[in-house]
Order: structure tokens, then C-alpha cells, then sequence
């Protein structure tokens, strides 16, 4: 059985810079895949390749073994994949029922009418917990509820596929806990979810596998215990000296000053 | 549970869901059939000749204003250059009965083509440009236009206009007159109305409304923006075109100049900006109180009326930036808003 | 030949003094995504005050100019900082009817002022001129054109080497970010707006003793400008140069062989073609905002 989301040599440049390079990876169904990497490696660009937002310069996006490479946003949502974005970008006129019903009116199983779709946003309203802030206007939002409304919008479509771009970014730790028992109970009902983000605790604890993307490359994948460990990933978001501290090779790499921050290895 | 008899969202920017009936609906329909009552008997029983022409301008401006609203209130996409459609609506009907004899009503539908055609066609490659972008090519096209009609002479008359054969033993059809006219524009208002409040309570007015705010979301909720857009723009000329058409008629002799005026976008963008971008009510409310005013201003102040006009454009969007219907509808709920606040959500 | 070289010079000089015309209009449009509907408002305005201190004072345009600029200078910084400002996160029909009125305002205000005739600037060395050959290149002409590149080289040199041009760019590519660095942007947007208005005014009152004018003449400019402006990319000082000087060789070249209204079209075509396909412009770096999709 093809896995239900694949990449095969996925690249794009801008100008002269590769933000992607070559990036073939798989997604079983119903697995959670943390995507994680220093800035700029190119996760963003990668989601927005894999949905239709940018297109690729090289490469295939496939999605159940068909080739979607290149198609436009709405036939990749039509695919059952859906994304949030890494800066929320609600409709803003429109309120928070109205915001996630969009996704029930226009996603792969469309609603009958806009009124229906307004009723079938109820569930997922429920689902991420907005339910009774379905009446607000978005810039009446918290960031928590802002990053619920975005979840919503995606989970309205009843997608296959779910791409979540740090979602957890600017909540506090007693706001990450119920966005992670969410992301496995999605999992649980079948959804495949690529998770990219910087909260390395949400990573480790939600992630079946973990891809370390670098410089629009991808430099390993594996067992998230495995990764994090892994010297190269340290060397990518650390730095050399900390690759040797890990190897063993050097005891106090700063030489006594404060270690810079970063919390890669944990 | 019927989302449309809550409360509305306050700070939201832009356009707001309009539309919403609520539990008042048998009031509101008892208050339109009411007053579309009262507007036909009134030439009868109520309005002189001159007062019905004035009136006729005002429903074609109504017309217009709505056809703005469509594609620059909903989908947020600033036309400014609207005016091409009711040109090439007013020529099309002009150049069908002067030429080939055609009866207006025949023109009618053709001139309807002809403004959903030339918008589809020229919203492919031009939607794809945003804001002022957006705004300077529509203009461009339009400028454009003129010149080509102009410089067509053979066919439109040129610069020296096109006469439709509307009296006499060639007239194609009955003059209407006055009262005619009336009722012709009042029928295409009452058309353009029933469009845009069909769309706004329709999946499409989400559609459009999702665009005007972020189209990457749009997008990525499944909406075909490209077709979207394009729709919208296409009722658009349609609906502009027709008032052009009938404009033609009445006018009986056209001109490049007047038909493809960009005073003319100016004035229906003002109208449904200042009435309501993306509300039913607002261009209507925009358009009747913007003729009515302008007319007023030409008889009183006959050799400042431009400039008291600039002046009040000005005012208005600096007191009133989110339109007529929306201040009320904020008002209404209680959030009073000072006549200065209101911008204050724009500021720098 | 000799016909079309003429119209080559001509062409050339007037565009120089069209890229003076739009320049400021491109920056405004570049920095601040502001589209000035008044702005051949402006030009116009610089025509008449510096008419009225030669009609009164006997002063030549070249020294007018200077008044015209700082007047304009002064009310360009009011208009931005308390009316635009206003309106700048509104949605963009908002700052388009506000300088439509404001343009209406003004242009109606120098007609019932100075009524609808057309004026025009003497100067007495204006219209000599040197012969090169056949072609005649007159001092006014010239004179206008060596201000246009000195203009030009001025305000890269603005932009590029103070820090006032400085925080103008950066507040032009992140506003907030600006803000963030202490950059006070309200006062960098009215700035940008005064010089804006400034260079259009130097320019009017320079043209104005080229060409003869009246308040109708105002659209005309904004509608150049915005085609300089576009084919030269937004915000790009040399790229309105070149913008200004094509424009003016098409137009001139346009006027010899073809008659006037299809020149307009010819115009519009182009920029609207420029448009669809690099809305950049000629010069300009591809500027990914200017689409709608990826």
C-alpha cells in the first residue's frame, strides 16, 4: 500500500538561494511525523510546497500514490489535506464559527449550503474547544484560541493529511499539554499529521518519527530518542563545539562562558 | 441556532457578513414590499417629470454601485475601471440599434454578454494582480477602451458620437420616456440588489469574503480562488453593463468621453464605499444619498460644486471609513463610536 | 531625419522632467503603498506659485522652484501626518478616495483661484537654445533635464547615505519592525511624503515655464506618474529615471508619426501588458506582493 504522503526529490530555489533541496521522504497513514530544524531549513517551504502554495522547481508531491505536484491550493484541500499556518491568517470579517464553517463549506466534502456548513463547524469548533467563543470576532482572540481557530479551520475539512506549522509557537506550557492530547487523539481517529516545529518537548512527546531538515536538506530521520541524540542534529542547531562536547571530545566547549540558548538536546 | 440574530463581530475590519434577516425577517419584508409599492405608484401619483428622471439616475447609480460592491466590496478587489462594462453595455446597445436595427430589447441581452464576456476575459490575466495593481490596470483597461471606441469611428461614430434611432418613422422601439425609464432602471436596481443579498447569504459570498482577507486561506480551505474571483467580476460588468445599455437608450446620442468617464467609477466606488462596501444596503443607501447630494450641490453652489464635493469625500472617509451601514449597525448595539474613533482602527 | 532626431531631443529632455514629475510619486508608492491620486495636484500647484512670484516678483522659475518645494514641502508633510496617516492600514479604496478628493480640493481651489486659463512662466533665456545641426536644444529644456539627474543622484544619495533616508527605506520594508528600532514612522511617512510633494511642486514649476498650463492639466500627471512609476518599479529612483525619459521618447516619437489619441492607447496598452507580465517593472526587483498567487 502506497503511503499516503510522499515526496520524491522536492526542491525550490529562490534566486540563488535552494530553500528546499531534494527531499524525498514517506508518511504512513495514521503516523505523526515531527519535522523539526534550525531556522531557515526550509520546513515552512516544504509544507508549502507539499500544498500547493509554492511551486517546486524539481520534483513530486504525491499524495496516495497520485501525482498532485504543482496544483493549486484548493485541489491539494480537495486531496483531504489540510494545513494551519505558521502566522494565523484568519478572515478576520467574518466570526469565529463563520472562520471554521469556510473549511466545511468549501472542503472535500462539501456542505449542502452555507447554513449547514455553519452547523458542521460546531463539531470541530468543539473538537479544539472554541465552543463558546463561536461568536467572537478573531481579533477578539487569545494567541492560544487564535492557534485553536486556525486548527478548526483545517479540521473542518475533515482531512486525511493534516500539516500543522508551529502550532505551538508563543503558548504557554499549560497551553501545550491539551494541543498535544488533541494531536494524538486526531492520530488516533486515523489522521496522518506532519508536525513542524520548535517546541522540542511537543516533538518529542507526540512524534512517531522525526525528520531534521537543514539547510533545504534532510539530515536524518528516525526514532525521536534517536534523533535528538544524534550529532549532527546537535551540530546543526548548536553548533561544532557542542557536536564535540556530545561526541566527547571536549569537556567545557564555551570555555567557561555562558552557553547561548537552544534547547535541541533536550 | 441561527448565527445571523447574534451579535455581530465588533473590531472585525473591512467588509462585514451582511445580510442577516434574524428573527426580524417578516418586518424587513413588509418594509421592502412596502416601499417597492410606493416606488411604482409613485410616478403616478407622486412625481413630477423631472423628480422621476433624477430618481432614474439614482437606481442606475444604485445599479452601478452594486455591481462595485460585488467585486471590490465582497472580493475585495478595488476596481477602478468599472466603467469599461457600462461603456461597452451603452455602446453594444447603441451600435445594435443604430446599425443593425435592432429593437432594445434584443440589445438588452446582448449588451449583458458582452459585459460578462469582456470581465471574464479580462479578469483572467488581471486578477492575478493585487491592490493598487489591481486598480491601475482595471483603469488602464478602461482609458484604453475609450480610445479604442474612439479611434473605431466606422462603427461607433467616434468622438462625434452615436445617435440611437429612437423617434420617428426609424425608431426601432417606442421611446419610454421619463416614466419608462423610471420603471427600466428601477427593475435592473431592484435586480442588482436581489444578486448581491443572494450572494451574500450564499456559499459564493463566503467565498469572496474569505478572498478579500487572506487569499492564501482561502485557498487552503478549498475555495477556487481563481474562479471566485473571476465570478465576481463577471456579474459585475453584467450587471454594469445593462445600466449602460439602458443609459444608451435614454441618452439617444452617446459619447466616448461620457460612457467611459472615469468620473463615473469614482462615483459608484464613493457611493458603495461610503454607503457600505460589502453590504447589501450600503451602496443603495450610498448611491441615493451621494445623487441626491451632488444634484443639491450643482443648484446651490453651481460654481464650487466640485470642490464642496472633494471636501465631503474627504470628510466622509475620514469619519465614516467603514460606510453608512456599519457605523448604524455599531451604533445600534450600543458601541458608541465618535465621529473621529471610527478611523482610529486604521491609523498608523 | 532631422525631424526624428528633434523629436528624440525633445523627447528625451521632457522625459527627464517627467522622471522629476514621478519620482516622488514612485517613492510614496514604494515606502509608504500609498497611491497619491492628488499628486499631479501638486505639480500643478508648484506651477502656479512659482507663476505667481514671476508675474509679482519678476523671479525666475529656477529660484521659484525652490519656494514652490519648501511650500509644497510643508503641506505634503500636513496632508500625510494628519489626514493619510489616518487611513494608511484601511483597506487601499480608503487612501484612493482620500487623495481623489483631495486632488478634486485642490484642482478646484487653483480654478476658482487662478480660473481655468492657461498661464504659462517666462524666462528669458528659455528658448534659446544651442543648434546641433539641424536640431535645436533648448537652454530651458536642458536646463530641466540636467535638474532631473541632479535630483535623482541627490536623493540616492539621500536614501543610501543618511540615516533620515535610511529609516525612510527600512520603515518602506517593515513597518513595524521600523517602529520596533525606534524609527518614529508616522513622522518618516510624512517626510516621504513632503519630499514627495516637494519634488512634484520643483518639477511644476520648471515645466511651467516649458509648457503652458491650467488646473486641467493635474490629471494628466498623476496618470504619466503612475506609468513612470510602474515601468520604472516602485520606489526605485534610477528605474523612474529611465521610466520618465521612455515615456517621453514614446510620447514624442508617438506624436510625430501617430495621431494623438492613439498614442493614449498605445500608453495604456503598455502599461497595463507591463503590468500583467512584470509588474516589477523594467528595473525593478520581481516584487512577489504585487501577485495574488504563488
Amino acid at each position: 500500500m502506497s503511503p499516503v504522503l510522499e515526496t520524491r526529490d522536492l526542491s525550490r530555489r529562490f534566486g540563488g538561494v535552494d530553500a528546499v533541496a531534494g527531499v524525498s521522504m514517506a508518511v504512513e497513514e495514521g503516523t505523526v511525523l515531527g519535522i523539526i530544524g534550525p531556522n531557515g531549513a526550509g520546513k515552512s517551504t516544504l509544507i508549502n510546497l507539499i500544498t500547493g502554495h509554492v511551486k517546486p522547481s524539481h520534483g513530486q508531491v504525491l499524495v496516495d500514490g497520485r501525482d498532485v505536484t504543482g496544483r493549486k491550493p484548493w485541489a491539494i484541500a480537495k486531496e483531504r489535506v489540510a494545513r494551519t499556518f505558521q502566522i494565523v491568517k484568519p478572515f478576520r470579517n467574518l466570526t469565529v464559527r463563520e472562520n471554521v464553517a469556510i473549511g466545511a463549506m468549501y472542503g472535500p466534502e462539501r456542505a449542502g449550503s452555507a447554513r449547514e456548513a455553519i452547523a458542521q463547524a460546531e463539531e470541530a469548533l468543539e473538537r479544539v474547544g472554541l465552543g463558546e467563543r463561536a461568536e467572537l470576532a478573531p481579533g477578539e482572540l487569545s494567541v492560544a484560541d487564535a492557534r485553536r481557530l486556525e486548527l478548526a479551520k483545517a479540521l473542518a475539512m475533515r482531512p486525511r493529511v493534516l500539516l500543522l506549522d508551529e502550532v505551538m509557537a508563543g503558548l504557554r506550557p499549560d497551553e501545550i499539554e491539551p494541543s498535544l492530547a488533541l494531536i494524538r487523539s486526531l492520530r488516533d481517529d486515523g489522521v496522518t499529521i506532519l508536525v513542524v516545529e520548535h517546541v522540542m518537548r511537543a516533538i518529542m512527546a507526540v512524534s512517531d518519527e522525526v525528520l531534521v531538515m537543514h539547510e533545504g536538506r534532510e539530515l536524518t530521520r528516525g526514532a525521536p530518542e534517536a534523533v535528538v541524540k544524534d550529532e549532527r542534529v546537535i551540530e546543526a542547531y548548536l553548533g561544532e563545539r557542542y557536536a564535540r562536547r556530545a561526541r566527547g571530545e571536549d569537556a567545557d566547549p564555551d570555555g567557561g562562558r555562558e552557553p547561548e540558548g537552544g534547547d535541541a538536546a533536550g | 441556532m441561527n448565527v445571523t440574530a447574534k451579535e455581530r463581530p465588533g473590531a472585525a475590519v473591512g467588509p462585514r457578513v451582511g445580510g442577516g434577516l434574524g428573527g426580524r425577517a417578516w418586518i424587513w419584508a413588509a418594509l421592502i414590499a412596502l416601499g417597492l409599492v410606493i416606488l411604482v405608484l409613485a410616478p403616478t401619483y407622486l412625481l413630477l417629470e423631472s423628480e422621476q428622471r433624477t430618481l432614474a439616475s439614482v437606481f442606475m447609480f444604485v445599479v452601478l454601485a452594486q455591481g462595485w460592491n460585488l467585486i471590490g466590496g465582497f472580493a475585495g478587489y478595488p476596481s477602478f475601471g468599472n466603467v469599461v462594462f457600462f461603456g461597452l453595455g451603452g455602446y453594444t446597445t447603441a451600435v445594435l440599434m443604430a446599425k443593425a436595427g435592432a429593437n432594445f430589447w434584443l440589445t438588452v441581452p446582448a449588451a449583458a454578454v458582452v459585459g460578462l464576456g469582456f470581465a471574464a476575459l479580462m479578469g483572467i490575466p488581471i486578477l492575478r494582480l493585487k491592490g493598487h495593481y489591481f486598480a491601475i490596470a482595471t483603469l488602464g483597461v478602461a482609458e484604453g477602451m475609450r480610445e479604442v471606441v474612439i479611434n473605431v469611428g466606422g462603427l461607433t461614430g467616434g468622438n462625434k458620437g452615436i445617435t440611437v434611432p429612437a423617434v420617428g418613422s426609424e425608431a426601432t422601439t417606442s421611446y419610454p420616456g421619463n416614466t419608462g425609464f423610471y420603471f427600466y432602471f428601477l427593475a435592473l436596481a431592484v435586480l442588482s440588489i436581489v444578486v448581491v443579498w443572494a450572494v451574500s447569504r450564499s456559499r459564493f459570498g463566503y467565498a469572496l469574503r474569505a478572498i478579500s482577507q487572506d487569499e492564501d486561506a482561502a485557498a487552503a480551505a478549498g475555495i477556487n480562488t481563481t474562479r471566485a474571483k473571476i465570478a465576481a467580476f463577471a456579474l459585475s460588468g453584467m450587471l454594469t453593463a445593462l445600466a449602460g445599455a439602458i443609459y444608451a437608450f435614454q441618452q439617444v446620442t452617446i459619447y466616448p468621453e461620457r460612457l467611459f468617464s472615469v468620473d463615473i467609477t469614482v462615483l459608484m466606488v464613493v457611493m458603495c464605499v461610503l454607503g457600505g462596501a460589502g453590504t447589501v444596503l450600503g451602496p443603495v443607501i450610498g448611491g441615493v444619498l451621494l445623487q441626491y447630494l451632488s444634484e443639491w450641490l450643482r443648484d446651490n453652489f453651481t460654481d464650487y460644486h466640485t470642490f464642496v464635493f472633494g471636501a465631503i469625500i474627504v470628510i466622509a472617509v475620514l469619519v465614516l471609513p467603514m460606510g453608512i451601514v456599519n457605523f448604524a449597525r455599531d451604533s445600534w448595539k450600543g458601541r458608541r463610536i465618535a465621529p473621529f474613533e471610527a478611523v482610529r482602527q486604521y491609523r498608523l | 531625419m532631422s525631424e526624428f532626431l528633434q523629436a528624440t531631443v525633445y523627447g528625451l529632455l521632457e522625459g527627464g522632467l517627467l522622471a522629476l514629475v514621478a519620482i516622488g510619486f514612485s517613492l510614496v508608492w514604494g515606502v509608504m503603498n500609498i497611491v497619491n491620486l492628488a499628486h499631479g495636484a501638486f505639480v500643478i500647484t508648484g506651477a502656479y506659485i512659482a507663476w505667481k512670484l514671476n508675474t509679482e516678483l519678476g523671479l525666475d522659475p529656477y529660484l521659484g522652484m525652490f519656494v514652490s518645494a519648501a511650500a509644497l514641502f510643508l503641506a505634503g508633510y500636513v496632508v500625510q501626518r494628519f489626514l493619510i496617516n489616518n487611513v494608511v492600514n484601511a483597506p487601499i479604496w480608503m487612501t484612493l478616495l482620500l487623495t481623489f478628493g483631495l486632488d478634486l480640493l485642490i484642482v478646484q481651489g487653483l480654478q476658482l483661484l487662478f480660473t481655468a486659463d492657461f498661464r504659462s512662466i517666462h524666462t528669458g533665456w528659455g528658448s534659446d537654445g544651442l543648434a546641433i545641426g539641424d536640431v535645436r536644444v533648448p537652454y530651458g529644456r536642458l536646463a530641466g533635464f540636467g535638474l532631473a539627474v541632479a535630483v535623482t543622484l541627490a536623493l540616492v544619495w539621500f536614501m543610501t547615505r543618511t540615516r533620515t533616508g535610511l529609516a525612510v527605506r527600512t520603515t518602506g520594508m517593515d513597518r513595524a519592525a521600523a517602529r520596533l528600532m525606534g524609527v518614529n514612522v508616522r513622522h518618516v511617512y510624512a517626510l516621504t511624503f513632503g519630499l514627495s510633494a516637494a519634488l512634484a511642486a520643483m518639477a511644476g514649476a520648471i515645466l511651467g515655464s516649458i509648457n503652458t498650463f491650467s488646473p486641467s492639466a493635474a490629471g494628466g500627471f498623476t496618470l504619466q506618474s503612475f506609468v513612470i512609476a510602474v515601468l520604472g518599479g516602485l520606489g526605485n529612483m534610477w528605474g523612474a529615471l529611465a521610466g520618465g525619459i521612455l515615456l517621453g521618447l514614446v510620447q514624442a516619437w508617438g506624436g510625430q508619426y501617430l495621431s494623438g489619441t492613439l498614442v493614449n492607447a498605445i500608453a495604456f496598452g503598455v502599461l497595463v501588458l507591463v503590468l500583467i507580465v512584470r509588474p516589477a517593472g523594467l528595473l525593478g526587483r520581481p516584487y512577489y506582493e504585487a501577485r495574488a498567487e504563488a
